[in-house]
């Protein structure tokens, strides 16, 4: 996370470093330190690096500017997992009717400031871990921007009370530094937070706009409307997550409809107005207005931290758009010792690719695997949305196009889960999982995997390992079922047993 | 499901009144008219409907591929005559329908002496239904007889799993972890309504209410699995009936609705009958004053303090539910929990319900039951001497004892004997061959009542699996290994393969590499953390999974050593066992924890392709998951190094 100065002005910081630092900075110092390694960015991805390269014997050095752990740890995946889990919570409080308990659910009542303060301490928690995991890999910690004065060279921005600025040198230089929330950029700006600032909040938002259209635009949508808020969801174009398969698109905005979202489709903001009494009006460029919020979360994509790196300095190419770095499969720059991964890349922005790729990095680099490099194939991704999403490879539409319409093959299921099975509404009523698997032809070998519905977030791993060593429809089949679960469909999608066979059943 | 239920009801309109209210009910409405007329303008309807495709209301699993498209066919042993001129009526399709059996085929065998089937199945369960279904899709014409429990109980299609297995026992799963979060939720920041309730969740629970529910369900799934048999026409024939072997090729029967003993010849037999629970006759009491695993789903009062007498994934299973509902639950253990499973994860599963509340007796066993006059609740109150391996003898008090000590084949009525088919006398399993093949050449069995694993997917797997060697050309053999399975136990079990002991027994402990990863539930409140900031054990043991964080839930009083031990113990674990001369391939994988269930499917798709630890290693973890514990693995069993670590991102793990 390297974020701070830039987040500042969007209202959200990530906090202020105080004695932390002092405590942290404690290695011994000397001007022009060399390194073997160097990672800028202590995130999940340079962390990664830097400790495997350490555990290689490498001599290694780390600078951070904010608080370990890096979006992840602080203001992603963790803290949205344990808001996704509270959301969830809530929503099996007003389900629980349905398998006989008495509960008044207008009479509960939600302390947003609660689970907050106790995510923080945890959060906080699992700072003092990665400070720890660097210690024990005998890794020199800075705290300090970073910024190239050479391809080799690199000076670092210590506070005054933490020893200064320093000058350290490397032989291999390593830029993880992540990104930011890309800002609003209209007028009003001023009153939006991001999804940084979502977990800066203190109090719930009565009413709530979020803007965007991607997984981070509908996770945390998500969160608002199960914990009862209520929330707006406006997206650019007729759904949230454009770029995935349709099927997870379609279930996706008929579960959030039914859940009580209010979804604005075609809805490209124009600017926000903050009203005598404290309410934001979003008004849009096809003319409507949307009033009465009290939180305003623009969350429309992410930027590279590139902006103090002083890149030219080192002559590192950056792409047109954006400024990510560009980095080759082995995480290569243009220039020679000088690495590049994770989000500052915007390749794959997840955190174990940046995780994955930064060991992959130290095992070419100080491992002796000359050859070692991460693969961005078959990623299996889930979404935290309500219902969840699992995805591995491409779209259906994707598989066409690439392989020809004739060469694929679907297999599909659509049910209400088991848990709503009791549930004494109408089947229509119910929410619905969805499945597919797309397949290559003549052999059948699975492409691509896409399931929506609840229990899709911890089905997806294992189905990755097994698309990833290139698993067929019969060997899905052959695949004894789990009873009963969601997740068996995926072993017993009809037609069953049809497929061409290369192994036993 | 209206359009289906009237449709049900123009089905049934031939059916015995009791079977149409078994299959139908929950759609009371519709099914009026299903006496032994039928009104006319009702068969019109159904002409329209039986043209439309079937909604795809796969409510669970099996139906609805075959639900899709379905044109309405053949039924079950009701009266002959008017349920063919109805069903022919219907169909529009062609080919008469036969309404009863037994020489009234409506087809051309009336001619015969006796029916003749290429297959009768006997048993209407998973796998029954499975065999017979693919058989019928395979072009043969098939019988399946399917009967009433015989302690009387509702049970209709569908088997142990549906009626009184795997279904209901999910469906109380699911109340229970929904139990369990109303307690999370107070941790979380929730303010809930007064407490009325006892135990965990403190929110009042209805016990009554649950049952219902959970009833209805079930009747809705015989429904459609009902729906899906109809749907093989002519091919398949549903008689509710209790059949046996007159000779190995001729099955007699009664007819349900007119009590005359009829009779068919069958080509092949399958004999796919399940297990029914153990009743233990020896002790006093047991007989009247038990109810059994089956039983727990009907039951209309509350369990209230409830006695689970065994220790197998169906005893804990139901231990785990009713505690989280909020019953004070005792478990009597004779010997170990989860025999035949992981001991260390069925030890930890036994560990963490313990800590949820639920009371664990070692080597003790029930000696008598009494009943006593019922409670100020007005529950029945049965006195159980509980006898310990050490001779003691203690009475506790129960509203309710219920039995889960093993499930014993229904054989004893099927004739075996007179046919020659051989079966364990001390088991009452039937002795297969490696193609499900009994002593007796043209009679074959699947599922719970094989010496095989006792679970659904098996079952049918191997029913299908069967039909398709009998009449589809294959040469595939049902292949019991690398089987995955799940216990639902507040904290779930998921394994696939081979537990450690068995891996160690099969291969010897030099070939077997065990690694393993323990994720600890964290501490955050202010007290714990600092007794772990100035603790000198490393600080990688204290975490947890995502699931509890922030949530940091208590133990029970009762399962806590001392004033410190305060929180849960580790709420994950996951163990692959690999052959470490076959590139570590995995041959055993374990995993305790949150949705264990989902978690393992496509796992035990890997290991089934021959996945070794490196194609684990090599798996990209799904941020933030349980199921990403298993890119991480890195202690072995043989380091003796501490496995209790990081996991899940809440452990450091990223990076």
């Amino acid at each position: 996370m390297y974020v701070t100065h830039r987040l500042a002005r969007f209202g959200t910081h990530l906090g202020p470093l105080q004695n932390h630092t002092r405590s942290l900075s404690s290695s011994p110092l000397r001007m022009s330190e060399h390194f073997d390694f160097f990672v800028i960015g202590g995130g999940s991805g340079g962390i990664a690096a830097a400790r495997r390269a350490a555990g290689y014997g490498a001599k290694v050095g780390v600078a951070e500017y904010s608080r370990w752990g890096g979006t992840c740890v602080n203001v992603g995946c963790v803290p949205k997992k344990v808001m996704f889990n509270t959301a969830m919570i809530s929503e099996m409080m007003h389900e629980a009717h349905h398998f006989g308990y008495d509960i008044d659910t207008s009479r509960v009542k939600f302390d947003w400031k609660t689970i907050k303060h106790k995510r923080d301490a945890y959060v906080k928690k699992l700072n003092t871990i990665y400070d720890t995991n660097l210690e024990k890999s005998a890794i020199t910690k800075y705290i300090g921007k970073a910024s190239f004065t050479g391809p080799k060279s690199l000076r670092i921005e210590r506070a005054t009370d933490a020893g200064g600025p320093l000058e350290v040198t490397a032989s291999h230089v390593l830029v993880a530094t992540g990104g930011y929330p890309q800002p609003f950029g209209l007028p009003g700006e001023e009153y939006t937070i991001s999804s940084d600032g979502f977990f800066e909040l203190e109090d719930q938002p009565k009413k709530v706009a979020v803007i965007g259209a991607g997984y981070i635009a509908v996770e945390l949508a998500g969160i608002f409307n199960a914990l009862g808020s209520e929330t707006h969801l406006f997206t650019r174009g007729d759904t949230a997550l454009r770029r995935f398969d349709d099927m997870l698109k379609t279930v996706l905005t008929a579960e959030m409809k039914r859940a009580g979202m209010h979804l604005h489709p075609g809805s490209t903001p124009a600017g926000l107005k903050k009203e005598a009494d404290g309410s934001l009006t979003l008004s849009l460029q096809n003319g409507q207005s949307h009033g009465g919020f009290d939180t305003v979360l623009v969350a429309t994509g992410r930027m590279p931290c590139v902006d103090s790196l002083n890149l030219p300095a080192a002559g590192v190419k950056q792409a047109p758009k954006k400024g990510y770095i560009e980095a080759d499969e082995y995480q290569n720059t243009n220039v020679e010792g000088i690495y590049a991964l994770g989000d500052v890349c915007g390749k794959v922005e997840l955190t174990p690719m940046a995780i994955a790729a930064g060991r992959r990095l130290a095992d070419r680099l100080f491992g002796g695997m000359n050859d070692a490099k991460v693969s961005y194939d078959l990623v299996p991704t889930v979404i935290f949305s309500h219902p969840t999403i699992g995805t591995i490879g491409p779209t259906e539409e994707e598989c066409k196009k690439k392989y020809g319409e004739d060469n694929i093959k679907v297999y599909k299921a659509t049910f209400p889960n088991l848990y709503y099975g009791p549930w004494t509404v109408a089947p229509e009523e119910k929410p619905k999982t969805a499945m597919k698997l797309v397949c290559l032809l003549p052999e059948e070998k699975i492409i691509a995997l896409h399931v929506i519905g609840m229990g899709a977030d911890e089905m997806l791993q294992g189905f990755g390992i097994a698309l990833k060593m290139g698993a067929t429809k019969a060997d899905f089949d052959s695949c004894v079922a789990i009873h009963p679960t969601a997740s068996e469909e995926f072993v017993t999608m009809a037609p069953w047993g049809m497929a061409p066979q290369r192994r036993g059943a | 499901m209206a359009p289906i239920a009237i449709l049900a009801a123009i089905l049934f309109c031939n059916v015995a009144a009791s079977n149409v209210e078994e299959m139908a009910a929950g759609h009371e409405a519709h099914v009026t008219n299903n006496k032994s007329t039928c009104p006319h303008s009702f068969v019109e309807d159904t002409q329209t409907l039986a043209k439309a495709k079937h909604p795809t209301s796969k409510e669970s699993d099996v139906v609805s591929d075959e639900v899709q498209g379905a044109v309405i066919g053949g039924i079950i042993g009701g009266k002959n005559g008017s349920a063919g001129a109805v069903g022919g009526a219907m169909h529009g399709t062609g080919g008469a329908m036969y309404g009863g059996l037994m020489g009234s085929s409506g087809t051309a065998t009336s001619a015969a002496p006796l029916s003749r089937y290429d297959l009768v199945v006997i048993g209407g369960g998973s796998g029954g239904m499975a065999a017979a279904k693919e058989a019928a899709k395979l072009g043969k014409r098939v019988a399946l007889f399917d009967y009433p429990s015989p302690q009387g109980t509702t049970w209709g299609i569908g088997g142990t799993c549906l009626n009184v297995g795997c279904i209901p026992r999910k469906l109380m799963h699911y109340a229970a972890l929904i139990g369990a979060s109303f307690y999370d939720a107070r941790l979380l920041g929730w303010q809930l309504p007064d407490v009325r309730g006892q135990g965990h969740s403190g929110i009042a629970h209805d016990w009554g209410q649950l049952v219902k529910f959970v009833r209805n369900k079930v009747r809705q799934l015989r429904f459609s699995y009902g729906n899906a048999l109809r749907s093989y026409g002519n091919s398949l024939t549903y008689v509710n009936a209790l059949a046996r072997f007159e000779s190995a090729g001729v099955i007699e029967y009664e007819n349900p609705s007119s009590g005359e003993t009829q009779k068919l010849t069958a080509d092949k037999v399958l004999i796919a009958v399940g297990g029914r629970p153990n009743i233990p006759e020896d002790i006093p009491g047991a007989v009247e004053h038990d109810i059994t695993s089956d039983d727990i789903f009907t039951l209309d009062r509350p369990p209230g303090r409830t006695l689970v007498v065994g220790a197998g994934y169906i005893a804990l299973e139901t231990a785990g539910f009713l505690n989280e509902i909020n019953f004070d639950v005792s478990v009597a253990v004779r010997s170990v929990v989860l025999r035949g499973f992981d001991r260390q994860c069925a030890e930890k599963i036994a560990q963490l319900m313990a800590e949820v509340g639920v009371r664990f007796m070692y080597s003790v066993t029930v000696g008598s039951i009494t009943k006593k006059q019922p409670d100020e609740s007005g529950l029945p109150s049965l006195e159980v001497e509980l006898r310990s391996r050490d001779g003691n003898i203690v009475t506790e008090v129960y509203n309710t004892v219920l039995f889960a000590t093993g499930r014993t084949p229904e054989t004893a009525s099927l004739g075996l004997d007179a046919v020659g088919v051989k079966y364990d006398a001390q088991t009452s399993k039937i002795a297969v061959n490696d193609v499900e093949q009994t002593s007796v050449p043209n009679v074959y069995a699947v599922g719970d009542c094989i010496p095989q694993l006792e679970l659904t997917p098996v079952a049918v797997r191997a029913g299908e699996v069967l039909a398709r060697r009998l009449y589809g050309g294959s040469t595939e053999k049902m292949d019991y290994e690398m089987v995955p399975t799940t216990v639902f136990t507040p904290f779930e079990y998921g394994s696939v393969g081979l537990s450690e002991e068995q891996a160690v027994k099969k291969y010897g402990k030099d070939a077997i590499e065990t690694f393993l990863l323990e994720v600890e539930t964290a501490h955050t409140d202010p007290p714990a953390l600092s007794r772990l900031a100035h603790s000198s054990a490393p600080l990688l043991t204290h975490f947890e999974d995502l699931e509890l964080s922030g949530v940091h839930r208590p133990k029970v009083a009762t399962a806590r050593s001392d004033g410190f031990d305060i929180f849960l113990s580790a709420s994950n674990l996951s163990k692959l066992v690999c052959l470490r001369n076959e590139n570590n391939r995995v041959v055993g994988f374990h995993y305790v924890g949150r949705n264990a269930g989902e978690v393992t499917q496509g796992f035990a798709l890997a290991l089934r392709l021959g996945a070794t630890k490196s194609d684990f290693d090599r798996m990209l973890g799904i941020q933030p998951t349980d199921a990403e514990s298993f890119s991480g693995l890195t202690v072995t069993r043989r380091s003796g190094e501490s496995f209790v670590a990081a996991g899940g991102c809440g452990g450091g793990r990223c990076g």
